[in-house]
This record gives structure tokens, sequence and C-alpha cells, in this order.
């Protein structure tokens, strides 16, 4: 061995440089990539038998963003993932400074995810596979997001709550299984929080969630009432979106209302119309305000920041509520938060105060991990395969439903 | 401010209560009459707001135990001590907590004094229990227990006797708690006749429930 | 496996002093208390206390549901009003149609507490722990047994009757409570009429999939706890629930469906 393993990690911080300590076995580096849903990601793993560390060489994402007001297709994010691969694959050989044939193994998402781009990375895996003669590993997508979050956290033995676009689910693990001890019965909450987004018609850019976590920390001025959905520890968003797009609604129709009012007023002062009125100008100046029938005298003013907001402080608090019940049921004390809508630092805060309350802590990850991304895929897989796990190309599949605690955790006590 | 009921004692017809949960400066009293001849002029008082009347005066025949009665005293209390009061003051209150409606009128009617009650029970709650030993003299009229005794004394004619469940169980109306907390659907009470006993705390039960989630 | 990355590590945000035992001020309720309250069982959501109710003599469970510091004030309110009502009205609701379950004492939903019936004796699944320690699996030979199996049946058939299903049926969320002619008999075993406990996660349907599913659940935590008696069980329980209301063979029914498929659903990914 005695590569000197460059430190080119996405976040660009090395350390722990030269461990070249004449060390008798060689690390195991895995490639991994995701594709399961809007992110392509291809990351490079190192595994130290020696020291039992791991190591980030690189860890590449490109995202495929939707315009506002629109979510990602199956069709066109499959497209985008074929587009990009071997552009990402290529940079993430290069930042880890290691050829094709260093590497142990070609993991990729097996599932879940949505068909059409999981199938493309497959095949794009599986095109690696033949090409520098590595054995394949089919890793679950969630089993991967649960071990790099561990990995990167240190958290020994959390209850888990992994949330993204496509997943909600809270997760203990227990004999060689995760177990999935609660999760939505409908759609995932990130799946509420992206559809809310394109419902307001606000920025997909970098993230829809992440657009809406800024605008609901302008608000809260008013926490406006959605509908609260646990089931023991089951929970559902579908009808919480619902409402959430009814009082959406109404707020278009009262900033129409606003605006012609406000027209006629301005028509009636200067004859200039104002065209630009915002959602910003919605607050009226109190003169105004007596001068308008009294419909509109103690009407709320609905904004999107309050909206937001009350979206986010309800189906987190559900969120919450579930995994504190996932906690007292198992008796743990520490939550790892995992998955895109992990990054949401509401979210993380109100999970703290929960942990501590209950004596414990939270871990969470920064966007590198919590959103998809080659690594976590490449860490799990390389996990399985040194245990002697490998998938043959006949059954190098892909499948939208598989669930985390199918997945048989061999190298967990 | 002992707990125990002072039945043994049959001169003093006012029992005073602490009851759990409560702040300290509640002290609830109770006495009981029977045979009593001059209800109309009780509410008449009441109706009045003649302040020296000040008490919680019902009906005995609506109640079937302590613990019925003392639930509603609870309840009251929680309510003046939450500053949630619907009624003019804690002892109406005492009245409407008893019903297992929101309907405040019919409650008085119901569980309150009426000019042809016989046998009544009378509540009066004492807030801040350092008046009781020593009236201070800077304010002498603050009433104590037996400046409450030596009134109600005075001004109820009937014989008085001890707040017991022996002697609330003589006076209940069973048709009428049947009817006032909706029992007579109850198709498993009713087959208990047997067993008088289970049936009379499996009644009390329903009526601390129906109580409990008034207007809920 | 340890990380290199250690400035990846996030560490815990609010991090609470470490080793702080757990111990929760008594709610507000009980800071008047002349009589001692004892902390009984401390949920995710709820504590329950063992204290008296209006007199020293009369015990009384306390459901206690703290506000919880990470949820919005105003959706916290919203949320423990809701849920002690609707525990409340249920335990009614039961008591009032015949089904065996603690009275209801005292509401206080703005205050986030119930107080209950104190129910007395031990809970079934120290009963059959006691019963079962030794031996193998058991079978109908086994009556007392079968008996106690039989009353639990029949008391969820009883719930189940009149429109309420519980949520979190397991074997400690009944008791075995003495009846007049075993009272006060210590190490009365399985003798005692069974009250079904903890209504807070219960809510009113008929539903036969809300019904079949809270039988499964049932089911699985008595095989987990009781995995001597699972099979037993199981015979007892589709004898003695099927006859429990008109609409009960259905439920079972619907319960095969649901054991095949488990609680949940595959899911999307």
């Amino acid at each position: 061995m005695t590569k000197p393993i460059p430190n080119s990690t996405t976040s660009g911080e090395g350390r722990e440089e030269g461990k070249g300590k004449g060390a008798k076995t060689k690390p195991r580096y895995g490639l991994g990539c995701e594709g399961s849903a809007n992110k392509l990601g291809i990351g490079i793993i190192a595994h130290d038998p020696e020291t039992n560390q791991s190591r980030i060489l690189s860890n590449i994402r490109h995202t495929f963003v939707s315009p506002p007001g629109t979510g990602f297709l199956p069709k066109d994010t499959a497209k985008h993932h074929r587009s990009f691969f071997v552009r990402i694959a290529q940079t993430a050989l290069r930042e880890a400074h290691l050829s094709p044939r260093d590497l142990d193994c070609i993991c990729y998402t097996k599932g879940p995810g949505m068909g059409a781009p999981l199938q493309s990375v497959a095949v794009a895996a599986r095109t690696l596979s033949l090409l520098w003669d590595k054995p394949l590993v089919g890793v679950n997508h969630c089993v991967g997001h649960i071990e790099m979050g561990r990995e990167i956290t240190g958290a020994e033995n959390p209850v888990v709550l992994y949330v993204s676009g496509g997943n909600t689910q809270v997760i203990a693990y227990a004999e060689q299984r995760y177990r999935i001890f609660g999760e939505t019965l409908d759609i995932a909450v990130g799946n509420c929080l992206d559809r809310f987004a394109r419902t307001l018609e606000i920025s997909n850019d970098p993230a829809p969630g992440h657009n809406i976590e800024m605008l609901a920390r302008k608000g809260g001025k008013v926490l406006l009432d959605l509908p609260y959905a646990v089931k023991g520890m089951d929970c559902s968003f579908s009808g919480i979106l619902a409402s959430a797009d009814i009082l959406a609604g109404q707020m278009r129709e009262q900033q129409a209302r606003i605006r012609k009012r406000e027209q006629k007023q301005t028509n009636g002062e200067s004859g200039a119309p104002n065209g630009d009125a915002t959602a910003k100008q919605e607050v009226i100046p109190e003169g105004k305000e007596k001068s308008q029938g009294r419909s509109e005298q103690n009407e709320v003013i609905i904004t999107p920041e309050d909206l937001c907001f009350s979206l986010q402080e309800t189906v987190f608090a559900m969120l919450v509520e579930i995994t504190e019940r996932a906690m007292a049921h198992v008796g743990s004390n520490q939550v790892l938060i995992v998955g895109g809508v992990g990054c949401n630092e509401r979210l993380q805060e109100m999970m703290g105060l929960m942990a501590a309350e209950r004596g414990g802590s939270v871990y969470a990850t920064d966007e590198r991990f919590c959103i998809d991304n080659g690594i976590m895929i490449a860490h799990a897989g390389l996990l399985a395969y040194e245990t002697g796990f490998q998938t043959p190309l006949e059954e190098s599949t892909c499948t939208q439903r598989f669930r985390t605690d199918e997945v048989h955790i061999k190298w967990r006590d | 401010m002992a707990a125990e009921p002072p039945s043994t004692a049959p001169a003093a017809c006012l029992e005073t209560i602490q009851l759990e949960h409560v702040p300290p400066t509640y002290s609830v009293n109770v006495a009981v009459f029977r045979d009593v001849e001059n209800a109309e002029f009780l509410q008449q008082q009441l109706l009045s707001r003649n302040t020296e009347f000040e008490y919680a005066f019902i009906d005995a025949t609506s109640i079937i135990s302590r613990l019925q009665l003392l639930s509603a005293v609870y309840k009251a209390i929680t309510v003046h001590s939450g500053g949630n009061m619907k009624t003019p003051n804690i002892h109406s209150e005492i009245v409407w907590s008893l019903s297992p409606n929101n309907n405040i009128s019919e409650a008085y009617r119901r569980y309150g004094i009426t000019p042809t009650s016989q046998h009544i029970i009378v509540v009066k709650i004492l807030l801040s229990p350092s008046s009781f030993s020593s009236p201070t003299p800077t304010n002498p009229q603050t009433p104590s227990p037996s400046t409450i005794q030596s009134h109600l004394l005075t001004h109820v004619r009937g014989r008085p006797c001890p707040f017991s469940d022996a002697v609330l169980s003589s006076f209940t109306d069973w048709p009428k708690v049947r009817k006032y907390y909706k029992l007579n659907g109850v198709g498993w009470l009713e087959r208990m006749k047997d067993d008088e006993a289970l049936r009379r705390r499996e009644s009390e039960m329903l009526v601390l429930g129906s109580m409990a989630l008034r207007g809920l | 496996m340890t990380t290199l990355l250690s400035t990846d590590h996030r560490p815990p945000s609010s991090a609470p002093q470490p080793s702080t035992p757990f111990t929760p001020a008594p709610p507000p309720i009980l800071t008047h208390s002349p009589s001692a309250s004892t902390l009984i069982t401390q949920g995710a959501e709820a504590r329950l206390y063992k204290t008296t109710y209006l007199l020293p003599h009369l015990p009384c469970a306390l459901k206690y549901r703290p506000p919880k510091p990470w949820r919005h004030p105003i959706l916290d309110a919203r949320l423990t009003r809701q849920r002690i009502l609707a525990e409340a009205r249920i335990l009614a609701k039961c008591r009032r149609e015949g089904v065996r379950v603690p009275a209801v004492y005292a509401v206080d939903e703005g205050g986030g507490w119930l107080a209950m019936e104190w129910v007395p004796g031990a809970a079934v699944r120290a009963g059959l722990n006691a019963h079962l320690a030794t031996g193998g699996e058991r079978d109908e030979s086994d009556a007392a047994l079968v008996s106690v199996l039989r009353r639990v049946a029949a008391a969820v058939g009883g719930l189940h009757s009149v429109g309420v299903v519980h949520g979190d049926l397991t074997t400690s969320n009944m008791m075995l409570a003495p009846t007049p002619n075993h009272q006060g008999e210590e190490g009365a075993g399985l003798e005692g009429v069974i009250v079904i406990i903890d209504f807070g996660l219960a809510s009113q349907s008929a539903s036969d999939e809300d019904r079949a599913v809270d039988l499964y659940v049932l089911e699985r935590a008595f095989a987990s706890t009781h995995p001597r008696a699972e099979a037993l069980f199981t015979r007892v329980l589709e004898a003695e629930y099927g006859g429990a209301f008109r609409g009960a063979p259905v439920v079972l029914r619907k319960l095969e469906e649901v054991r095949l498929r488990g609680r949940k659903r595959s899911m999307l990914g």
C-alpha cells in the first residue's frame, strides 16, 4: 500500500495527515453512487482496518433543480443523472487521487427511491463494475443515511429519525436490524414541505426545504391552525399539506383584495395604479385600515412567512413527539437525525430541547451528509462488503420499495 | 382543619374540611339541616343578594354522597383560584358544579334550594384560615366557623344533622338523580338491583364523571 | 469504527449536563397536597402519580401532561387540552357503557391533568409472568390461565363493542382488580376483574381496521412478553372475542389480513 492519502474532502478540511507508520493491512476503498432522487452523488471512502477509522476522500454532488412551482419528474431527473454521471465520477476519483484499480468495490443505491433515477445510476454502477472489474454492492438508501450519521457524529446506539423527501421513519437498532418503530402513513415530511414550496412558488434552489426554513425564521407573529396528525408512533402529513394549501389560497385572495383596495386609493389620490403590491406590503397603515369595511377590521393578515413558520412548527412537533415516544419505548436518550430535512436547524433545536429534557442529546449532521450523497452509499456498502457481502451482476437490480428493516446489519453486534 | 368528620359531636353542626390539592387558604364548611321550614326565606335571601347569606344552599334530594358534594366544591375552588368563574361567586359556582351541563339557571333550579326544599346542605367557603381561631381586632366581622354556625342556627329553621353518607343517602331522591344525570338508559346499572351498595357506588362514579366533564 | 473527521461531528446542540438524573418537578396541582404523591410511571408525554382525591382516604391516579418546551406554546396548550379531554371523554363513555375502566374524578384540561379512580391490584403482565415462570408451553389444560385469557379477550371485546379502540393494548395496560369475593386475598394469582387502563392513545372508532390493528398490537405485545402462552392466547382470543359483539367475526377476519401484512405497509422511497 503506502499510497499517501490526500485530503480532499468536499469541505476541503483535511486532517490526521500521514498515518504511514508501516501498517500491514491496506485500507479498503469504496466508491458509492447515489441517485434515488434529484441528487446525483458519488463519493469515495477509505476504511483502515488497522485503526478502524474511516476517511472521506471525496464526496461530489450535483442536484437537479426544477423551476419554482414545479417538482422534479422521474424522466427529467434520470436524464440529469445520466448526463452528469461520468463527470461526477471522474471528479470524485480525481479529488480522491485514486485510480479505478485502487477501489475495492462499487456501491450503488438499490432503493428505495424513484424508479427511473435509480435505474440510470444502477446501470452506470454496473458499467463501472464491468469496466473496472470490481464487485458491486447494492445498498439500502436509508441504511446509508443511518450508518453515515453514526459515523460522522459518533452516536453509538441512537434512536434515528430519518426524514427526507421520500421517507419519514423513527428507527431503533435491535439484533442486527434497523427496526422501524414509527413512520408516515402517507407522504414523507420532506415531500410535504417541498410541495408546499411549490404552492408558494418559491425557489427550489438550493432546496425548497431550505427556502421554507429561511421564510419561517422571519415569521412567527402568529401560529396558524393546522391539523396535527400523530397516531402512536406513526404520523401523517397529507392532511396538513391540504390545509396549508387552503390557507395559502386564502392568502392570495387576501393579497388580491388588499391590492385592489390600495389601487383604488392610489387612483383616488394620484391616479397612478400601484402595480407591484407584494406580500410584504400587506401591513396596512392604520388610517387606511379604518376606512375599509368592517369585515376587514379584524382580519388576520396571512403571510408566506407565517405560513412556513406554522407548517414547520406543526410538522416538526409531530416528528419530535414520535421520536420521544420511541426513545421512551427503547429506553434511549440519544437521537440521531438523518435525511435532507435533518439539516433544518429549527428541527434540530426542538429535538435538542426534547433530548435534553430526557437527559440526553441530539446528533445531527450538516448538509454534506444530511442531504443525499455518494459517500454514505460508499460507507454503508463498504461495511457490508467487509462482512463478505456482494451483489452479483445478475441481481444488481434496483427497487422503489425497499424497507430499512429488510437489511441484515451483519456489521453490528 | 380536621379532615375527619366530627360526627361524634352532635353539638357542632358545622364540619370544616380541608380538601386535598387545594390552596390552604380555602377552607370548606358544611352543614346539613333536615325538615327545614323556612326554605322560601333562605332562597329569598339568595335572590335578593343579601351578603349576609353568601352560602351555597343545596337541595339535599339531588345529592347522593359526600364525595359528590365535595367534588363540586373542589371544582368551584379550582375555578375560583384560576379566576375563571362564570357565576357571581364561589358559592353559586358550587351549585353549578353539581350539574352535568352548562345551563346555569337550570342548575340553580335542580340543585339549589327551592321554596319547597325540605332537607338542605349548606356550604360556606372561607378564605384565609389564619382568621379562624381569632378574629383580628381590626376586623372582628371576619366570619369564622363558629360565627357561621351561630348564623346558620339562628336563621335556618331545621334540625342540624351530620354531613355523612348515611344521612345524605336517606335524603336522596333517586328518580330525580337518575333523571338529572341521565342514568335511566344505563342498562347494566338497572340490572344491579340485587346489590344496592354496589349499584349506589357505580352510580356515584357515573355522577362524578358527568360533573367532571360538564360541558366538555 | 471512529472517525477522523472530528470537526464533522456536530456537538450535541443544547447538550445537557451529563449524568443529571431526570427528576421532574410535580405538577402545580400537587403542590398543595397535604398528603404525599408518588410518581408511578413516566411515559413519553404523561406522568402518572398516585395521590388522593378530596380526602386522605380516597386514593386516586393523577395523569399529568407537562408542557413540552420544544413545542410552540399555543400548539402545546391546544394538544394538551385536546388529549386530556379525549382521554377523559373516552373513560367516561366506557364507564357509562359498563366497560371496566377507571372512573373520572376531575379534569383540568388547561392545567393538563386528569384525576381518576385508583385501580387496586396487579397488572395482568405481572400475574402472567408469575404464573408462567415455570414450565413450558401452555395449552387448554391450564384452567386458571385459560380463564384469565378469556377475561382479557372479553374485556377487549367489550371495549371495542362500545366504539373505543385503545391504541396501546398490552398486558401492562390491564389490571387484575380484586373482586368483592377475592378482596384482599394476597397472591390471588390470576383472579380478579380485568380493568383496562391508560387510554392516552385511545380513540373513538368502530372501524374493523382499527379494531383489528388494536388486536394485532395486543397479540404482538403478548407474544413478546408471554411467549409460553402465545399460541393459547391466539386461540382463546379468537374464540372469546368472536362472541363479544355483532361485528367481531368480521374484525377477526380483518386481523388475519393485518397479520399477513404487518401493521406497516411497504413504502415508496
